[in-house]
This record gives structure tokens, C-alpha cells and sequence, in this order.
């Protein structure tokens, strides 16, 4: 992906840690970056990093980042070029992709038509199935009465997984164990589906226990070419929300490494993919003889893609700029290649001892650990405002080594020295997750946080140590600091290894 | 702080950083002092109130059995009406935030007094939702006032 910039300037139809992923890719390739921002973001971090910005709309989603009126009228005025939609919001919407065709904008992802065989997750299935990759038992009732939907979940067997059809990154999913759940259960989904999505239609789905979630990274260009970036294990999850994710996977063998990689390269091929894809897949068993099952495609960047990135050495988000380029893939699949271990942590702006309500505020005190083998993708810096509008996705750890122990070090070594001060987040619960038996061993599936939750957010009460007593007290002493609105330049001055002295004895 | 035996000593480093030295223990701690005061110590995060124990404040039910939102959000649904009988657990207000509904369920068996919230109404932490008081007509059991889940 050599040669002359792809592009002069970059609309980024996002926000968050993935507008700021996307405006430093954009950067570093000399292209210009324009964010887009609600009212709510006007000094967020990615308005404030990119070369322009432009107001879309007012905080809610739906008139602001969701309508496709609003950046395609904000790329025109801004002389943008192409889109990245990031993930989320609209970034699997094959209208919006059509609208940015229309208006003469390249959508930086696959054409509208895969997104719309891949968002229907029939068609997704049908196209898995001819592509000779298993699939899960489910399907999306035509008629979508609650009756409809409650003999279709009887059919398939409970217990039953009730999605979005429109849906993605777990969200609005519920699970009916029985009959008896069915009605609220529906209402429930139906509800959460319409306000997420603006679309209540759902899909049914047999719920397989204990499996593992492993997906594939896949590119293809414009000439046919299509590779896979080996697998993310993704199976730590609480709701339906990812919250630990590694490569290589520790349940994967080569064997099947191999099996899965070729059928999720078959299943991008039969769609007519192009640009950086995942096919996802439940996984049951161990070793060799463990089964898959196509479970569905994101035609979209993840936002677990880091991962990928420490150990194949692949910049994604480059890809994607340059195959949207009409550059071709530089690499063949024998050139791609595995090294070390990589372990993403989502921290999320939520309390875990209190049922991971989602927090907002100002962040008083933000500290970013720096040290060998980390790389942290934020999306926001001290002083800034979380507000509830949004994802609680604040930033993302990354930290790779050698080997899987030394990445698990590694990123435990970090997120001990990471405060967040001014709302609550997981962190307490990543500690736990990181220190955890079954994930020391590797030995992890879906339900971990469903079956040793309870006991692992037993162990999150925070009642102040005397210690943190004494440090508060010696705070209100002090006053508030000068700099409690400083910037990230000021936050910079942390020596990471001073903190770490008390570990490191 | 008191003067115990405690031999905790804090110095202030600058910028919100505190180095504590407890015996031959030496650790960086953070903090920020506001209404309430945030700490940052060995990987925990800690919200100390003004209070002379340092105990934190608890929410969410008072002793007037008033229902409080957790967190800012907007009320989806309203499932009770006032004078309406509700059981321990019963979802009586849906909010949402983030994308995610919150079931607000009541946290003992009751009659609903007063409703203080609107569908559609944008409420901050603290903000009052529901008023609930004893059921007059219950006759057995003796009031549960067991501890709410946070």
C-alpha cells in the first residue's frame, strides 16, 4: 500500500475512540480529517484532534451521528472525499453507504449490497450455508407478532436468543429460558431494537451454552483477492458485550485455525465482500475436534481490531483507506503470519458493583499508563465530559509480549496504574477478570461472567482503605488541583515506573 | 485524618499525585478533592464524602422510601400508578441510558404514594421517581426493610 495518498481529506462518521483511531491513521498517511460532533461533543477529543469539524446536530444519536442527512451535507461542505463510518451508528447501513455513492463520496467498506446480504441475518445465513460453513439454528419470522415470534422460539427450542435483526455488538439482545419469560422477553427486545436500531424486527435464535465466541479478521480488494488475519477470541462478555479480547485464541488449534480461516475467506467470497470484514463464529468443543458455527458477518471495522493489529503487524485501518482506494492487498495469505500475543481491555464507563450501571461525568483526573508492550486507544482525555447519550466505551488497553503470560502481565501491570477519576468504571472488574483461574488458564467461555460473576463483583465493594482515607484527606488539604483541566500534554509527565515501585519488589 | 497508630504518611507530589509510605511501602496515589473526594490507590478508585468516618453515601432508597434514579437518564416507562400495590422486585420504572434500559424495581412490598417522574423526563442522580409508603391493608409480615441491591 505504497504510492500516492488515496484520498486528500476524510470525513469520519464517528466519534469516540474510533474517530480518534481514524483521524491518526489519516494523519499518518497525510490525508486531511474532518470530525463530525453533536452538542454534547463540541470539545470532545476527536473534535478537537481533527484538521476540521463540523456540527451535525443536537446529542441524540438519531439527529445527529444516525442521520445520514446530516454528514453527507457535512461532507459536501467540507470537501471531503470519503467516509469512514467507524463502527456503530452508521456504519453497517447500506443506505447510508448508497447515499455516500450518490453524492459522489466514497464509503470507505464494503459495497451497500454486502452490507445488505450481510445486516439481513437470513440472507448472512443463506450465504454462509452456500458457502458449505455450518451455521446456528435460528430464523427471523416473516409474520413478527408476538405470536409469530413465540412459535418461532418454540420451534427452534429454549433456550432462545431474541436479536435485532437490524442489530449488532450484542446490543438489545435477551435470552428467554422458557415459555413463561417469552412476553417480556419480546416486548423487551422489540423495544430496545426500535431504539437502537429505529427497527423493531426480531431475530430468533437457538442459544448455544458454553461456547466460545472466536471470529475472523478478513480483507479483500477490488481484484478479487481476499485474506484472513487469523482469530480474536472474544469470550469474555457480560450481556452480550464484549469486554476481553485476545489473538491468537487460546482454544484454537492449528488445525482448526486453518478450517475456520478458509470458511470464513469462502463466506466474504460467496458475499461479494470487499474492504475489512469479521465472520464470527460460536465455537464448541476443544481441539481438533471442536465445531464451529458461522454465526454472522460485521461489515465493519471492530472495535477490538487492535488485537489483530499487534500480533499480524497490519495497520486495518490503513487497509481499509487504501483498498477503498482502489489500491490492491500488498500481501498474500502465506504472507500473513502470527506473532506474540495481544490482549484488548474495553473500560467502560460503568459502575461493575452496581450492576455495571453506566456512569456520566466529568473525568476530574485521566493518567494513561505508558510502558513497554501497551498501546491505549482513548477517546477521551482530562476534563473530558462522558455524557449518557452514547456508548460508555471510554478507551481501550492494548497490551501484547511474547507470549500470553507476558501479555496478561503486561496489561495488569498497566491498569493498575490507570486512574480514571470523576465516574466509575469496570476497571476494578478487569483486575479480577486478568487475575481470574479460568482466564489465567485460558480455560474460558461465554458464561463466565454469568456463572462466576456474582462472586467476582463480591470481591469489587471499595469501601476506602485507611490509606485512601489518609489520601483524601491530604487532597482536601491541598485543594483542587490547578491542573484538573489540563491536557493530554500535561497528563504526559506520569512516571509510570514510580507507580509500580510497590508491585515490583 | 486522626493521629491512631496509623503510621500512614502522604506527601504531595503535585498535579493530583500523592506518593504514601506505610512502613517500608511505598505507593503513588492519585486524587482529586471536590464535594466528594476521588482516590486512586493501587488500582482501586475510591470516592471518599465529606463525612469524619470517610464512609461513602449511599443512595437510592431514603428513609422516606423514596425511589431515586442511580444515574442520569431518561424515564422510559412508568409501570405503577399511585395508590397502586407493588410487590418486592417489581419493575415500577424503566429508565434508559447508554443505549441500555434500567428496570427500577421495588425494594419491598408497598403501596405506591407518590410518582415523581414523567416518560420521557431527563433525570439526574439523586432526582426522586417514586414515593413509596406501607401497605395500610397488609396484615402479616413484618415491614421488610432487607438491604437494596445496588
Amino acid at each position: 500500500m505504497t504510492g500516492p495518498r488515496p484520498f486528500d481529506r476524510i470525513l469520519i462518521a464517528n466519534r469516540g475512540e474510533i474517530a480518534v483511531r481514524v483521524i491518526r491513521a489519516c494523519r499518518e498517511m497525510g490525508i486531511e480529517s474532518v470530525a463530525v460532533y453533536s452538542d454534547a461533543d463540541a470539545r470532545a477529543l476527536h473534535t478537537t484532534l481533527a484538521d476540521m469539524a463540523i456540527r451535525i446536530g443536537p446529542p441524540q444519536a438519531i439527529d445527529s451521528y444516525l442521520s445520514i442527512d446530516a454528514i453527507i451535507s457535512a461532507a459536501r461542505r467540507t470537501g471531503a472525499q470519503a467516509v469512514h463510518p467507524g463502527y456503530g451508528f452508521l456504519s453497517e447501513n447500506a443506505d447510508f453507504a448508497s447515499a455516500c455513492k450518490t453524492a459522489g463520496l466514497t464509503f470507505i467498506g464494503p459495497p451497500p449490497e454486502a452490507i445488505e446480504g450481510m445486516g439481513s441475518k437470513i440472507a448472512a445465513r443463506r450465504i454462509a450455508v452456500e458457502a458449505g460453513v455450518p451455521v446456528v439454528p435460528g430464523e427471523t419470522p416473516t409474520d413478527q407478532s408476538d405470536d409469530a415470534i413465540a412459535d418461532a422460539a418454540r420451534r427452534i427450542g429454549f433456550p432462545v436468543l431474541l436479536k435485532p435483526s437490524e442489530g449488532g455488538g450484542g446490543i438489545g439482545m435477551k435470552t428467554a429460558r422458557s415459555d413463561r419469560e417469552l412476553v417480556e422477553t419480546i416486548a423487551q427486545a422489540r423495544r430496545e431494537a426500535l431504539a437502537a436500531f429505529g427497527d423493531g424486527t426480531l431475530y430468533v435464535e437457538r442459544l448455544i451454552e458454553k461456547p466460545r465466541h472466536i471470529e475472523f479478521q478478513i480483507l479483500a480488494d477490488h481484484d478479487g483477492h481476499v485474506v484472513h488475519l487469523f482469530e480474536r477470541e472474544c469470550s469474555i462478555q457480560r450481556r452480550h458485550q464484549k469486554v476481553i479480547e485476545e489473538s491468537p485464541s487460546p482454544a484454537v488449534t492449528p488445525s482448526l485455525r486453518q478450517r475456520m480461516g478458509e470458511a470464513a475467506v469462502a463466506v466474504a467470497r460467496k458475499a461479494g465482500y470487499r474492504n475489512a470484514g469479521t465472520v464470527e463464529f460460536l465455537v464448541e468443543g476443544h481441539g481438533d475436534s471442536a465445531r464451529f458455527y458461522f454465526l454472522e458477518m460485521n461489515t465493519r471495522l471492530q472495535v477490538e481490531h487492535p488485537v489483530t493489529e499487534q500480533v499480524t503487524g497490519v495497520d486495518l485501518v490503513r487497509a481499509q483507506i487504501g483498498v477503498a482506494g482502489g489500491r490492491d492487498l500488498p500481501w498474500t495469505q502465506e504472507d500473513l503470519s502470527q506473532r506474540g500475543h495481544a490482549i484488548e481491555l474495553r473500560i467502560y464507563a460503568e459502575d461493575p458493583a452496581r450492576q455495571d450501571l453506566p456512569q456520566a461525568g466529568t473525568l476530574l483526573l485521566y493518567r494513561e499508563p505508558s510502558m513497554p508492550g501497551i498501546r491505549i486507544d482513548s477517546g477521551v482525555t482530562e476534563g473530558s465530559e462522558v455524557a449518557v447519550h452514547y456508548d460508555p466505551l471510554l478507551v481501550k488497553l492494548i497490551a501484547s509480549g511474547d507470549t500470553r503470560d507476558t501479555a496478561r502481565a503486561r496489561a495488569l501491570a498497566a491498569i493498575r496504574c490507570y486512574p480514571i477519576l470523576g465516574i466509575r468504571t469496570n476497571i476494578p472488574l478487569l483486575i479480577e477478570l486478568l487475575e481470574h483461574p479460568k482466564f489465567v488458564s485460558g480455560n474460558i467461555d461465554t458464561g463466565l461472567l454469568d456463572a462466576d460473576g456474582d462472586a467476582i463483583r463480591a470481591r469489587l465493594s471499595s469501601s476506602p482503605s485507611p490509606e485512601a482515607v489518609a489520601v483524601a484527606a491530604a487532597a482536601r488539604a491541598a485543594g483542587p488541583p490547578a491542573t484538573t483541566r489540563s491536557s493530554a500534554a500535561g497528563a504526559a509527565n506520569i512516571d509510570p515506573w514510580s507507580s509500580l515501585r510497590g508491585a515490583r519488589v | 485524618m486522626s493521629s491512631s497508630d496509623d503510621p500512614t504518611e502522604v506527601v504531595p507530589l503535585g498535579n493530583g499525585r500523592y506518593q504514601v509510605t506505610r512502613g517500608t511501602k511505598r505507593t503513588l496515589a492519585f486524587a482529586v478533592a471536590g464535594r466528594d473526594t476521588w482516590v486512586f490507590l493501587d488500582g482501586r478508585t475510591y470516592i471518599v464524602s465529606d463525612t469524619p468516618d470517610g464512609s461513602p453515601r449511599r443512595s437510592r432508597v431514603d428513609e422516606q422510601g423514596a425511589l431515586t434514579a442511580p444515574m442520569p437518564a431518561t424515564v422510559l416507562k412508568i409501570n405503577a400508578t399511585t395508590g397502586q400495590q407493588v410487590r418486592r422486585n417489581d419493575v415500577v420504572i424503566v429508565l434508559e441510558a447508554m443505549k441500555m434500559e434500567l428496570p427500577i424495581r421495588s425494594p419491598r412490598d408497598g403501596v405506591v404514594k407518590a410518582i415523581r417522574c414523567e416518560a420521557g423526563e431527563l433525570v439526574q442522580p439523586g432526582t426522586t421517581l417514586l414515593e413509596l409508603e406501607d401497605d395500610p391493608s397488609s396484615s402479616g409480615y413484618p415491614e421488610q426493610r432487607r438491604g437494596v441491591r445496588k
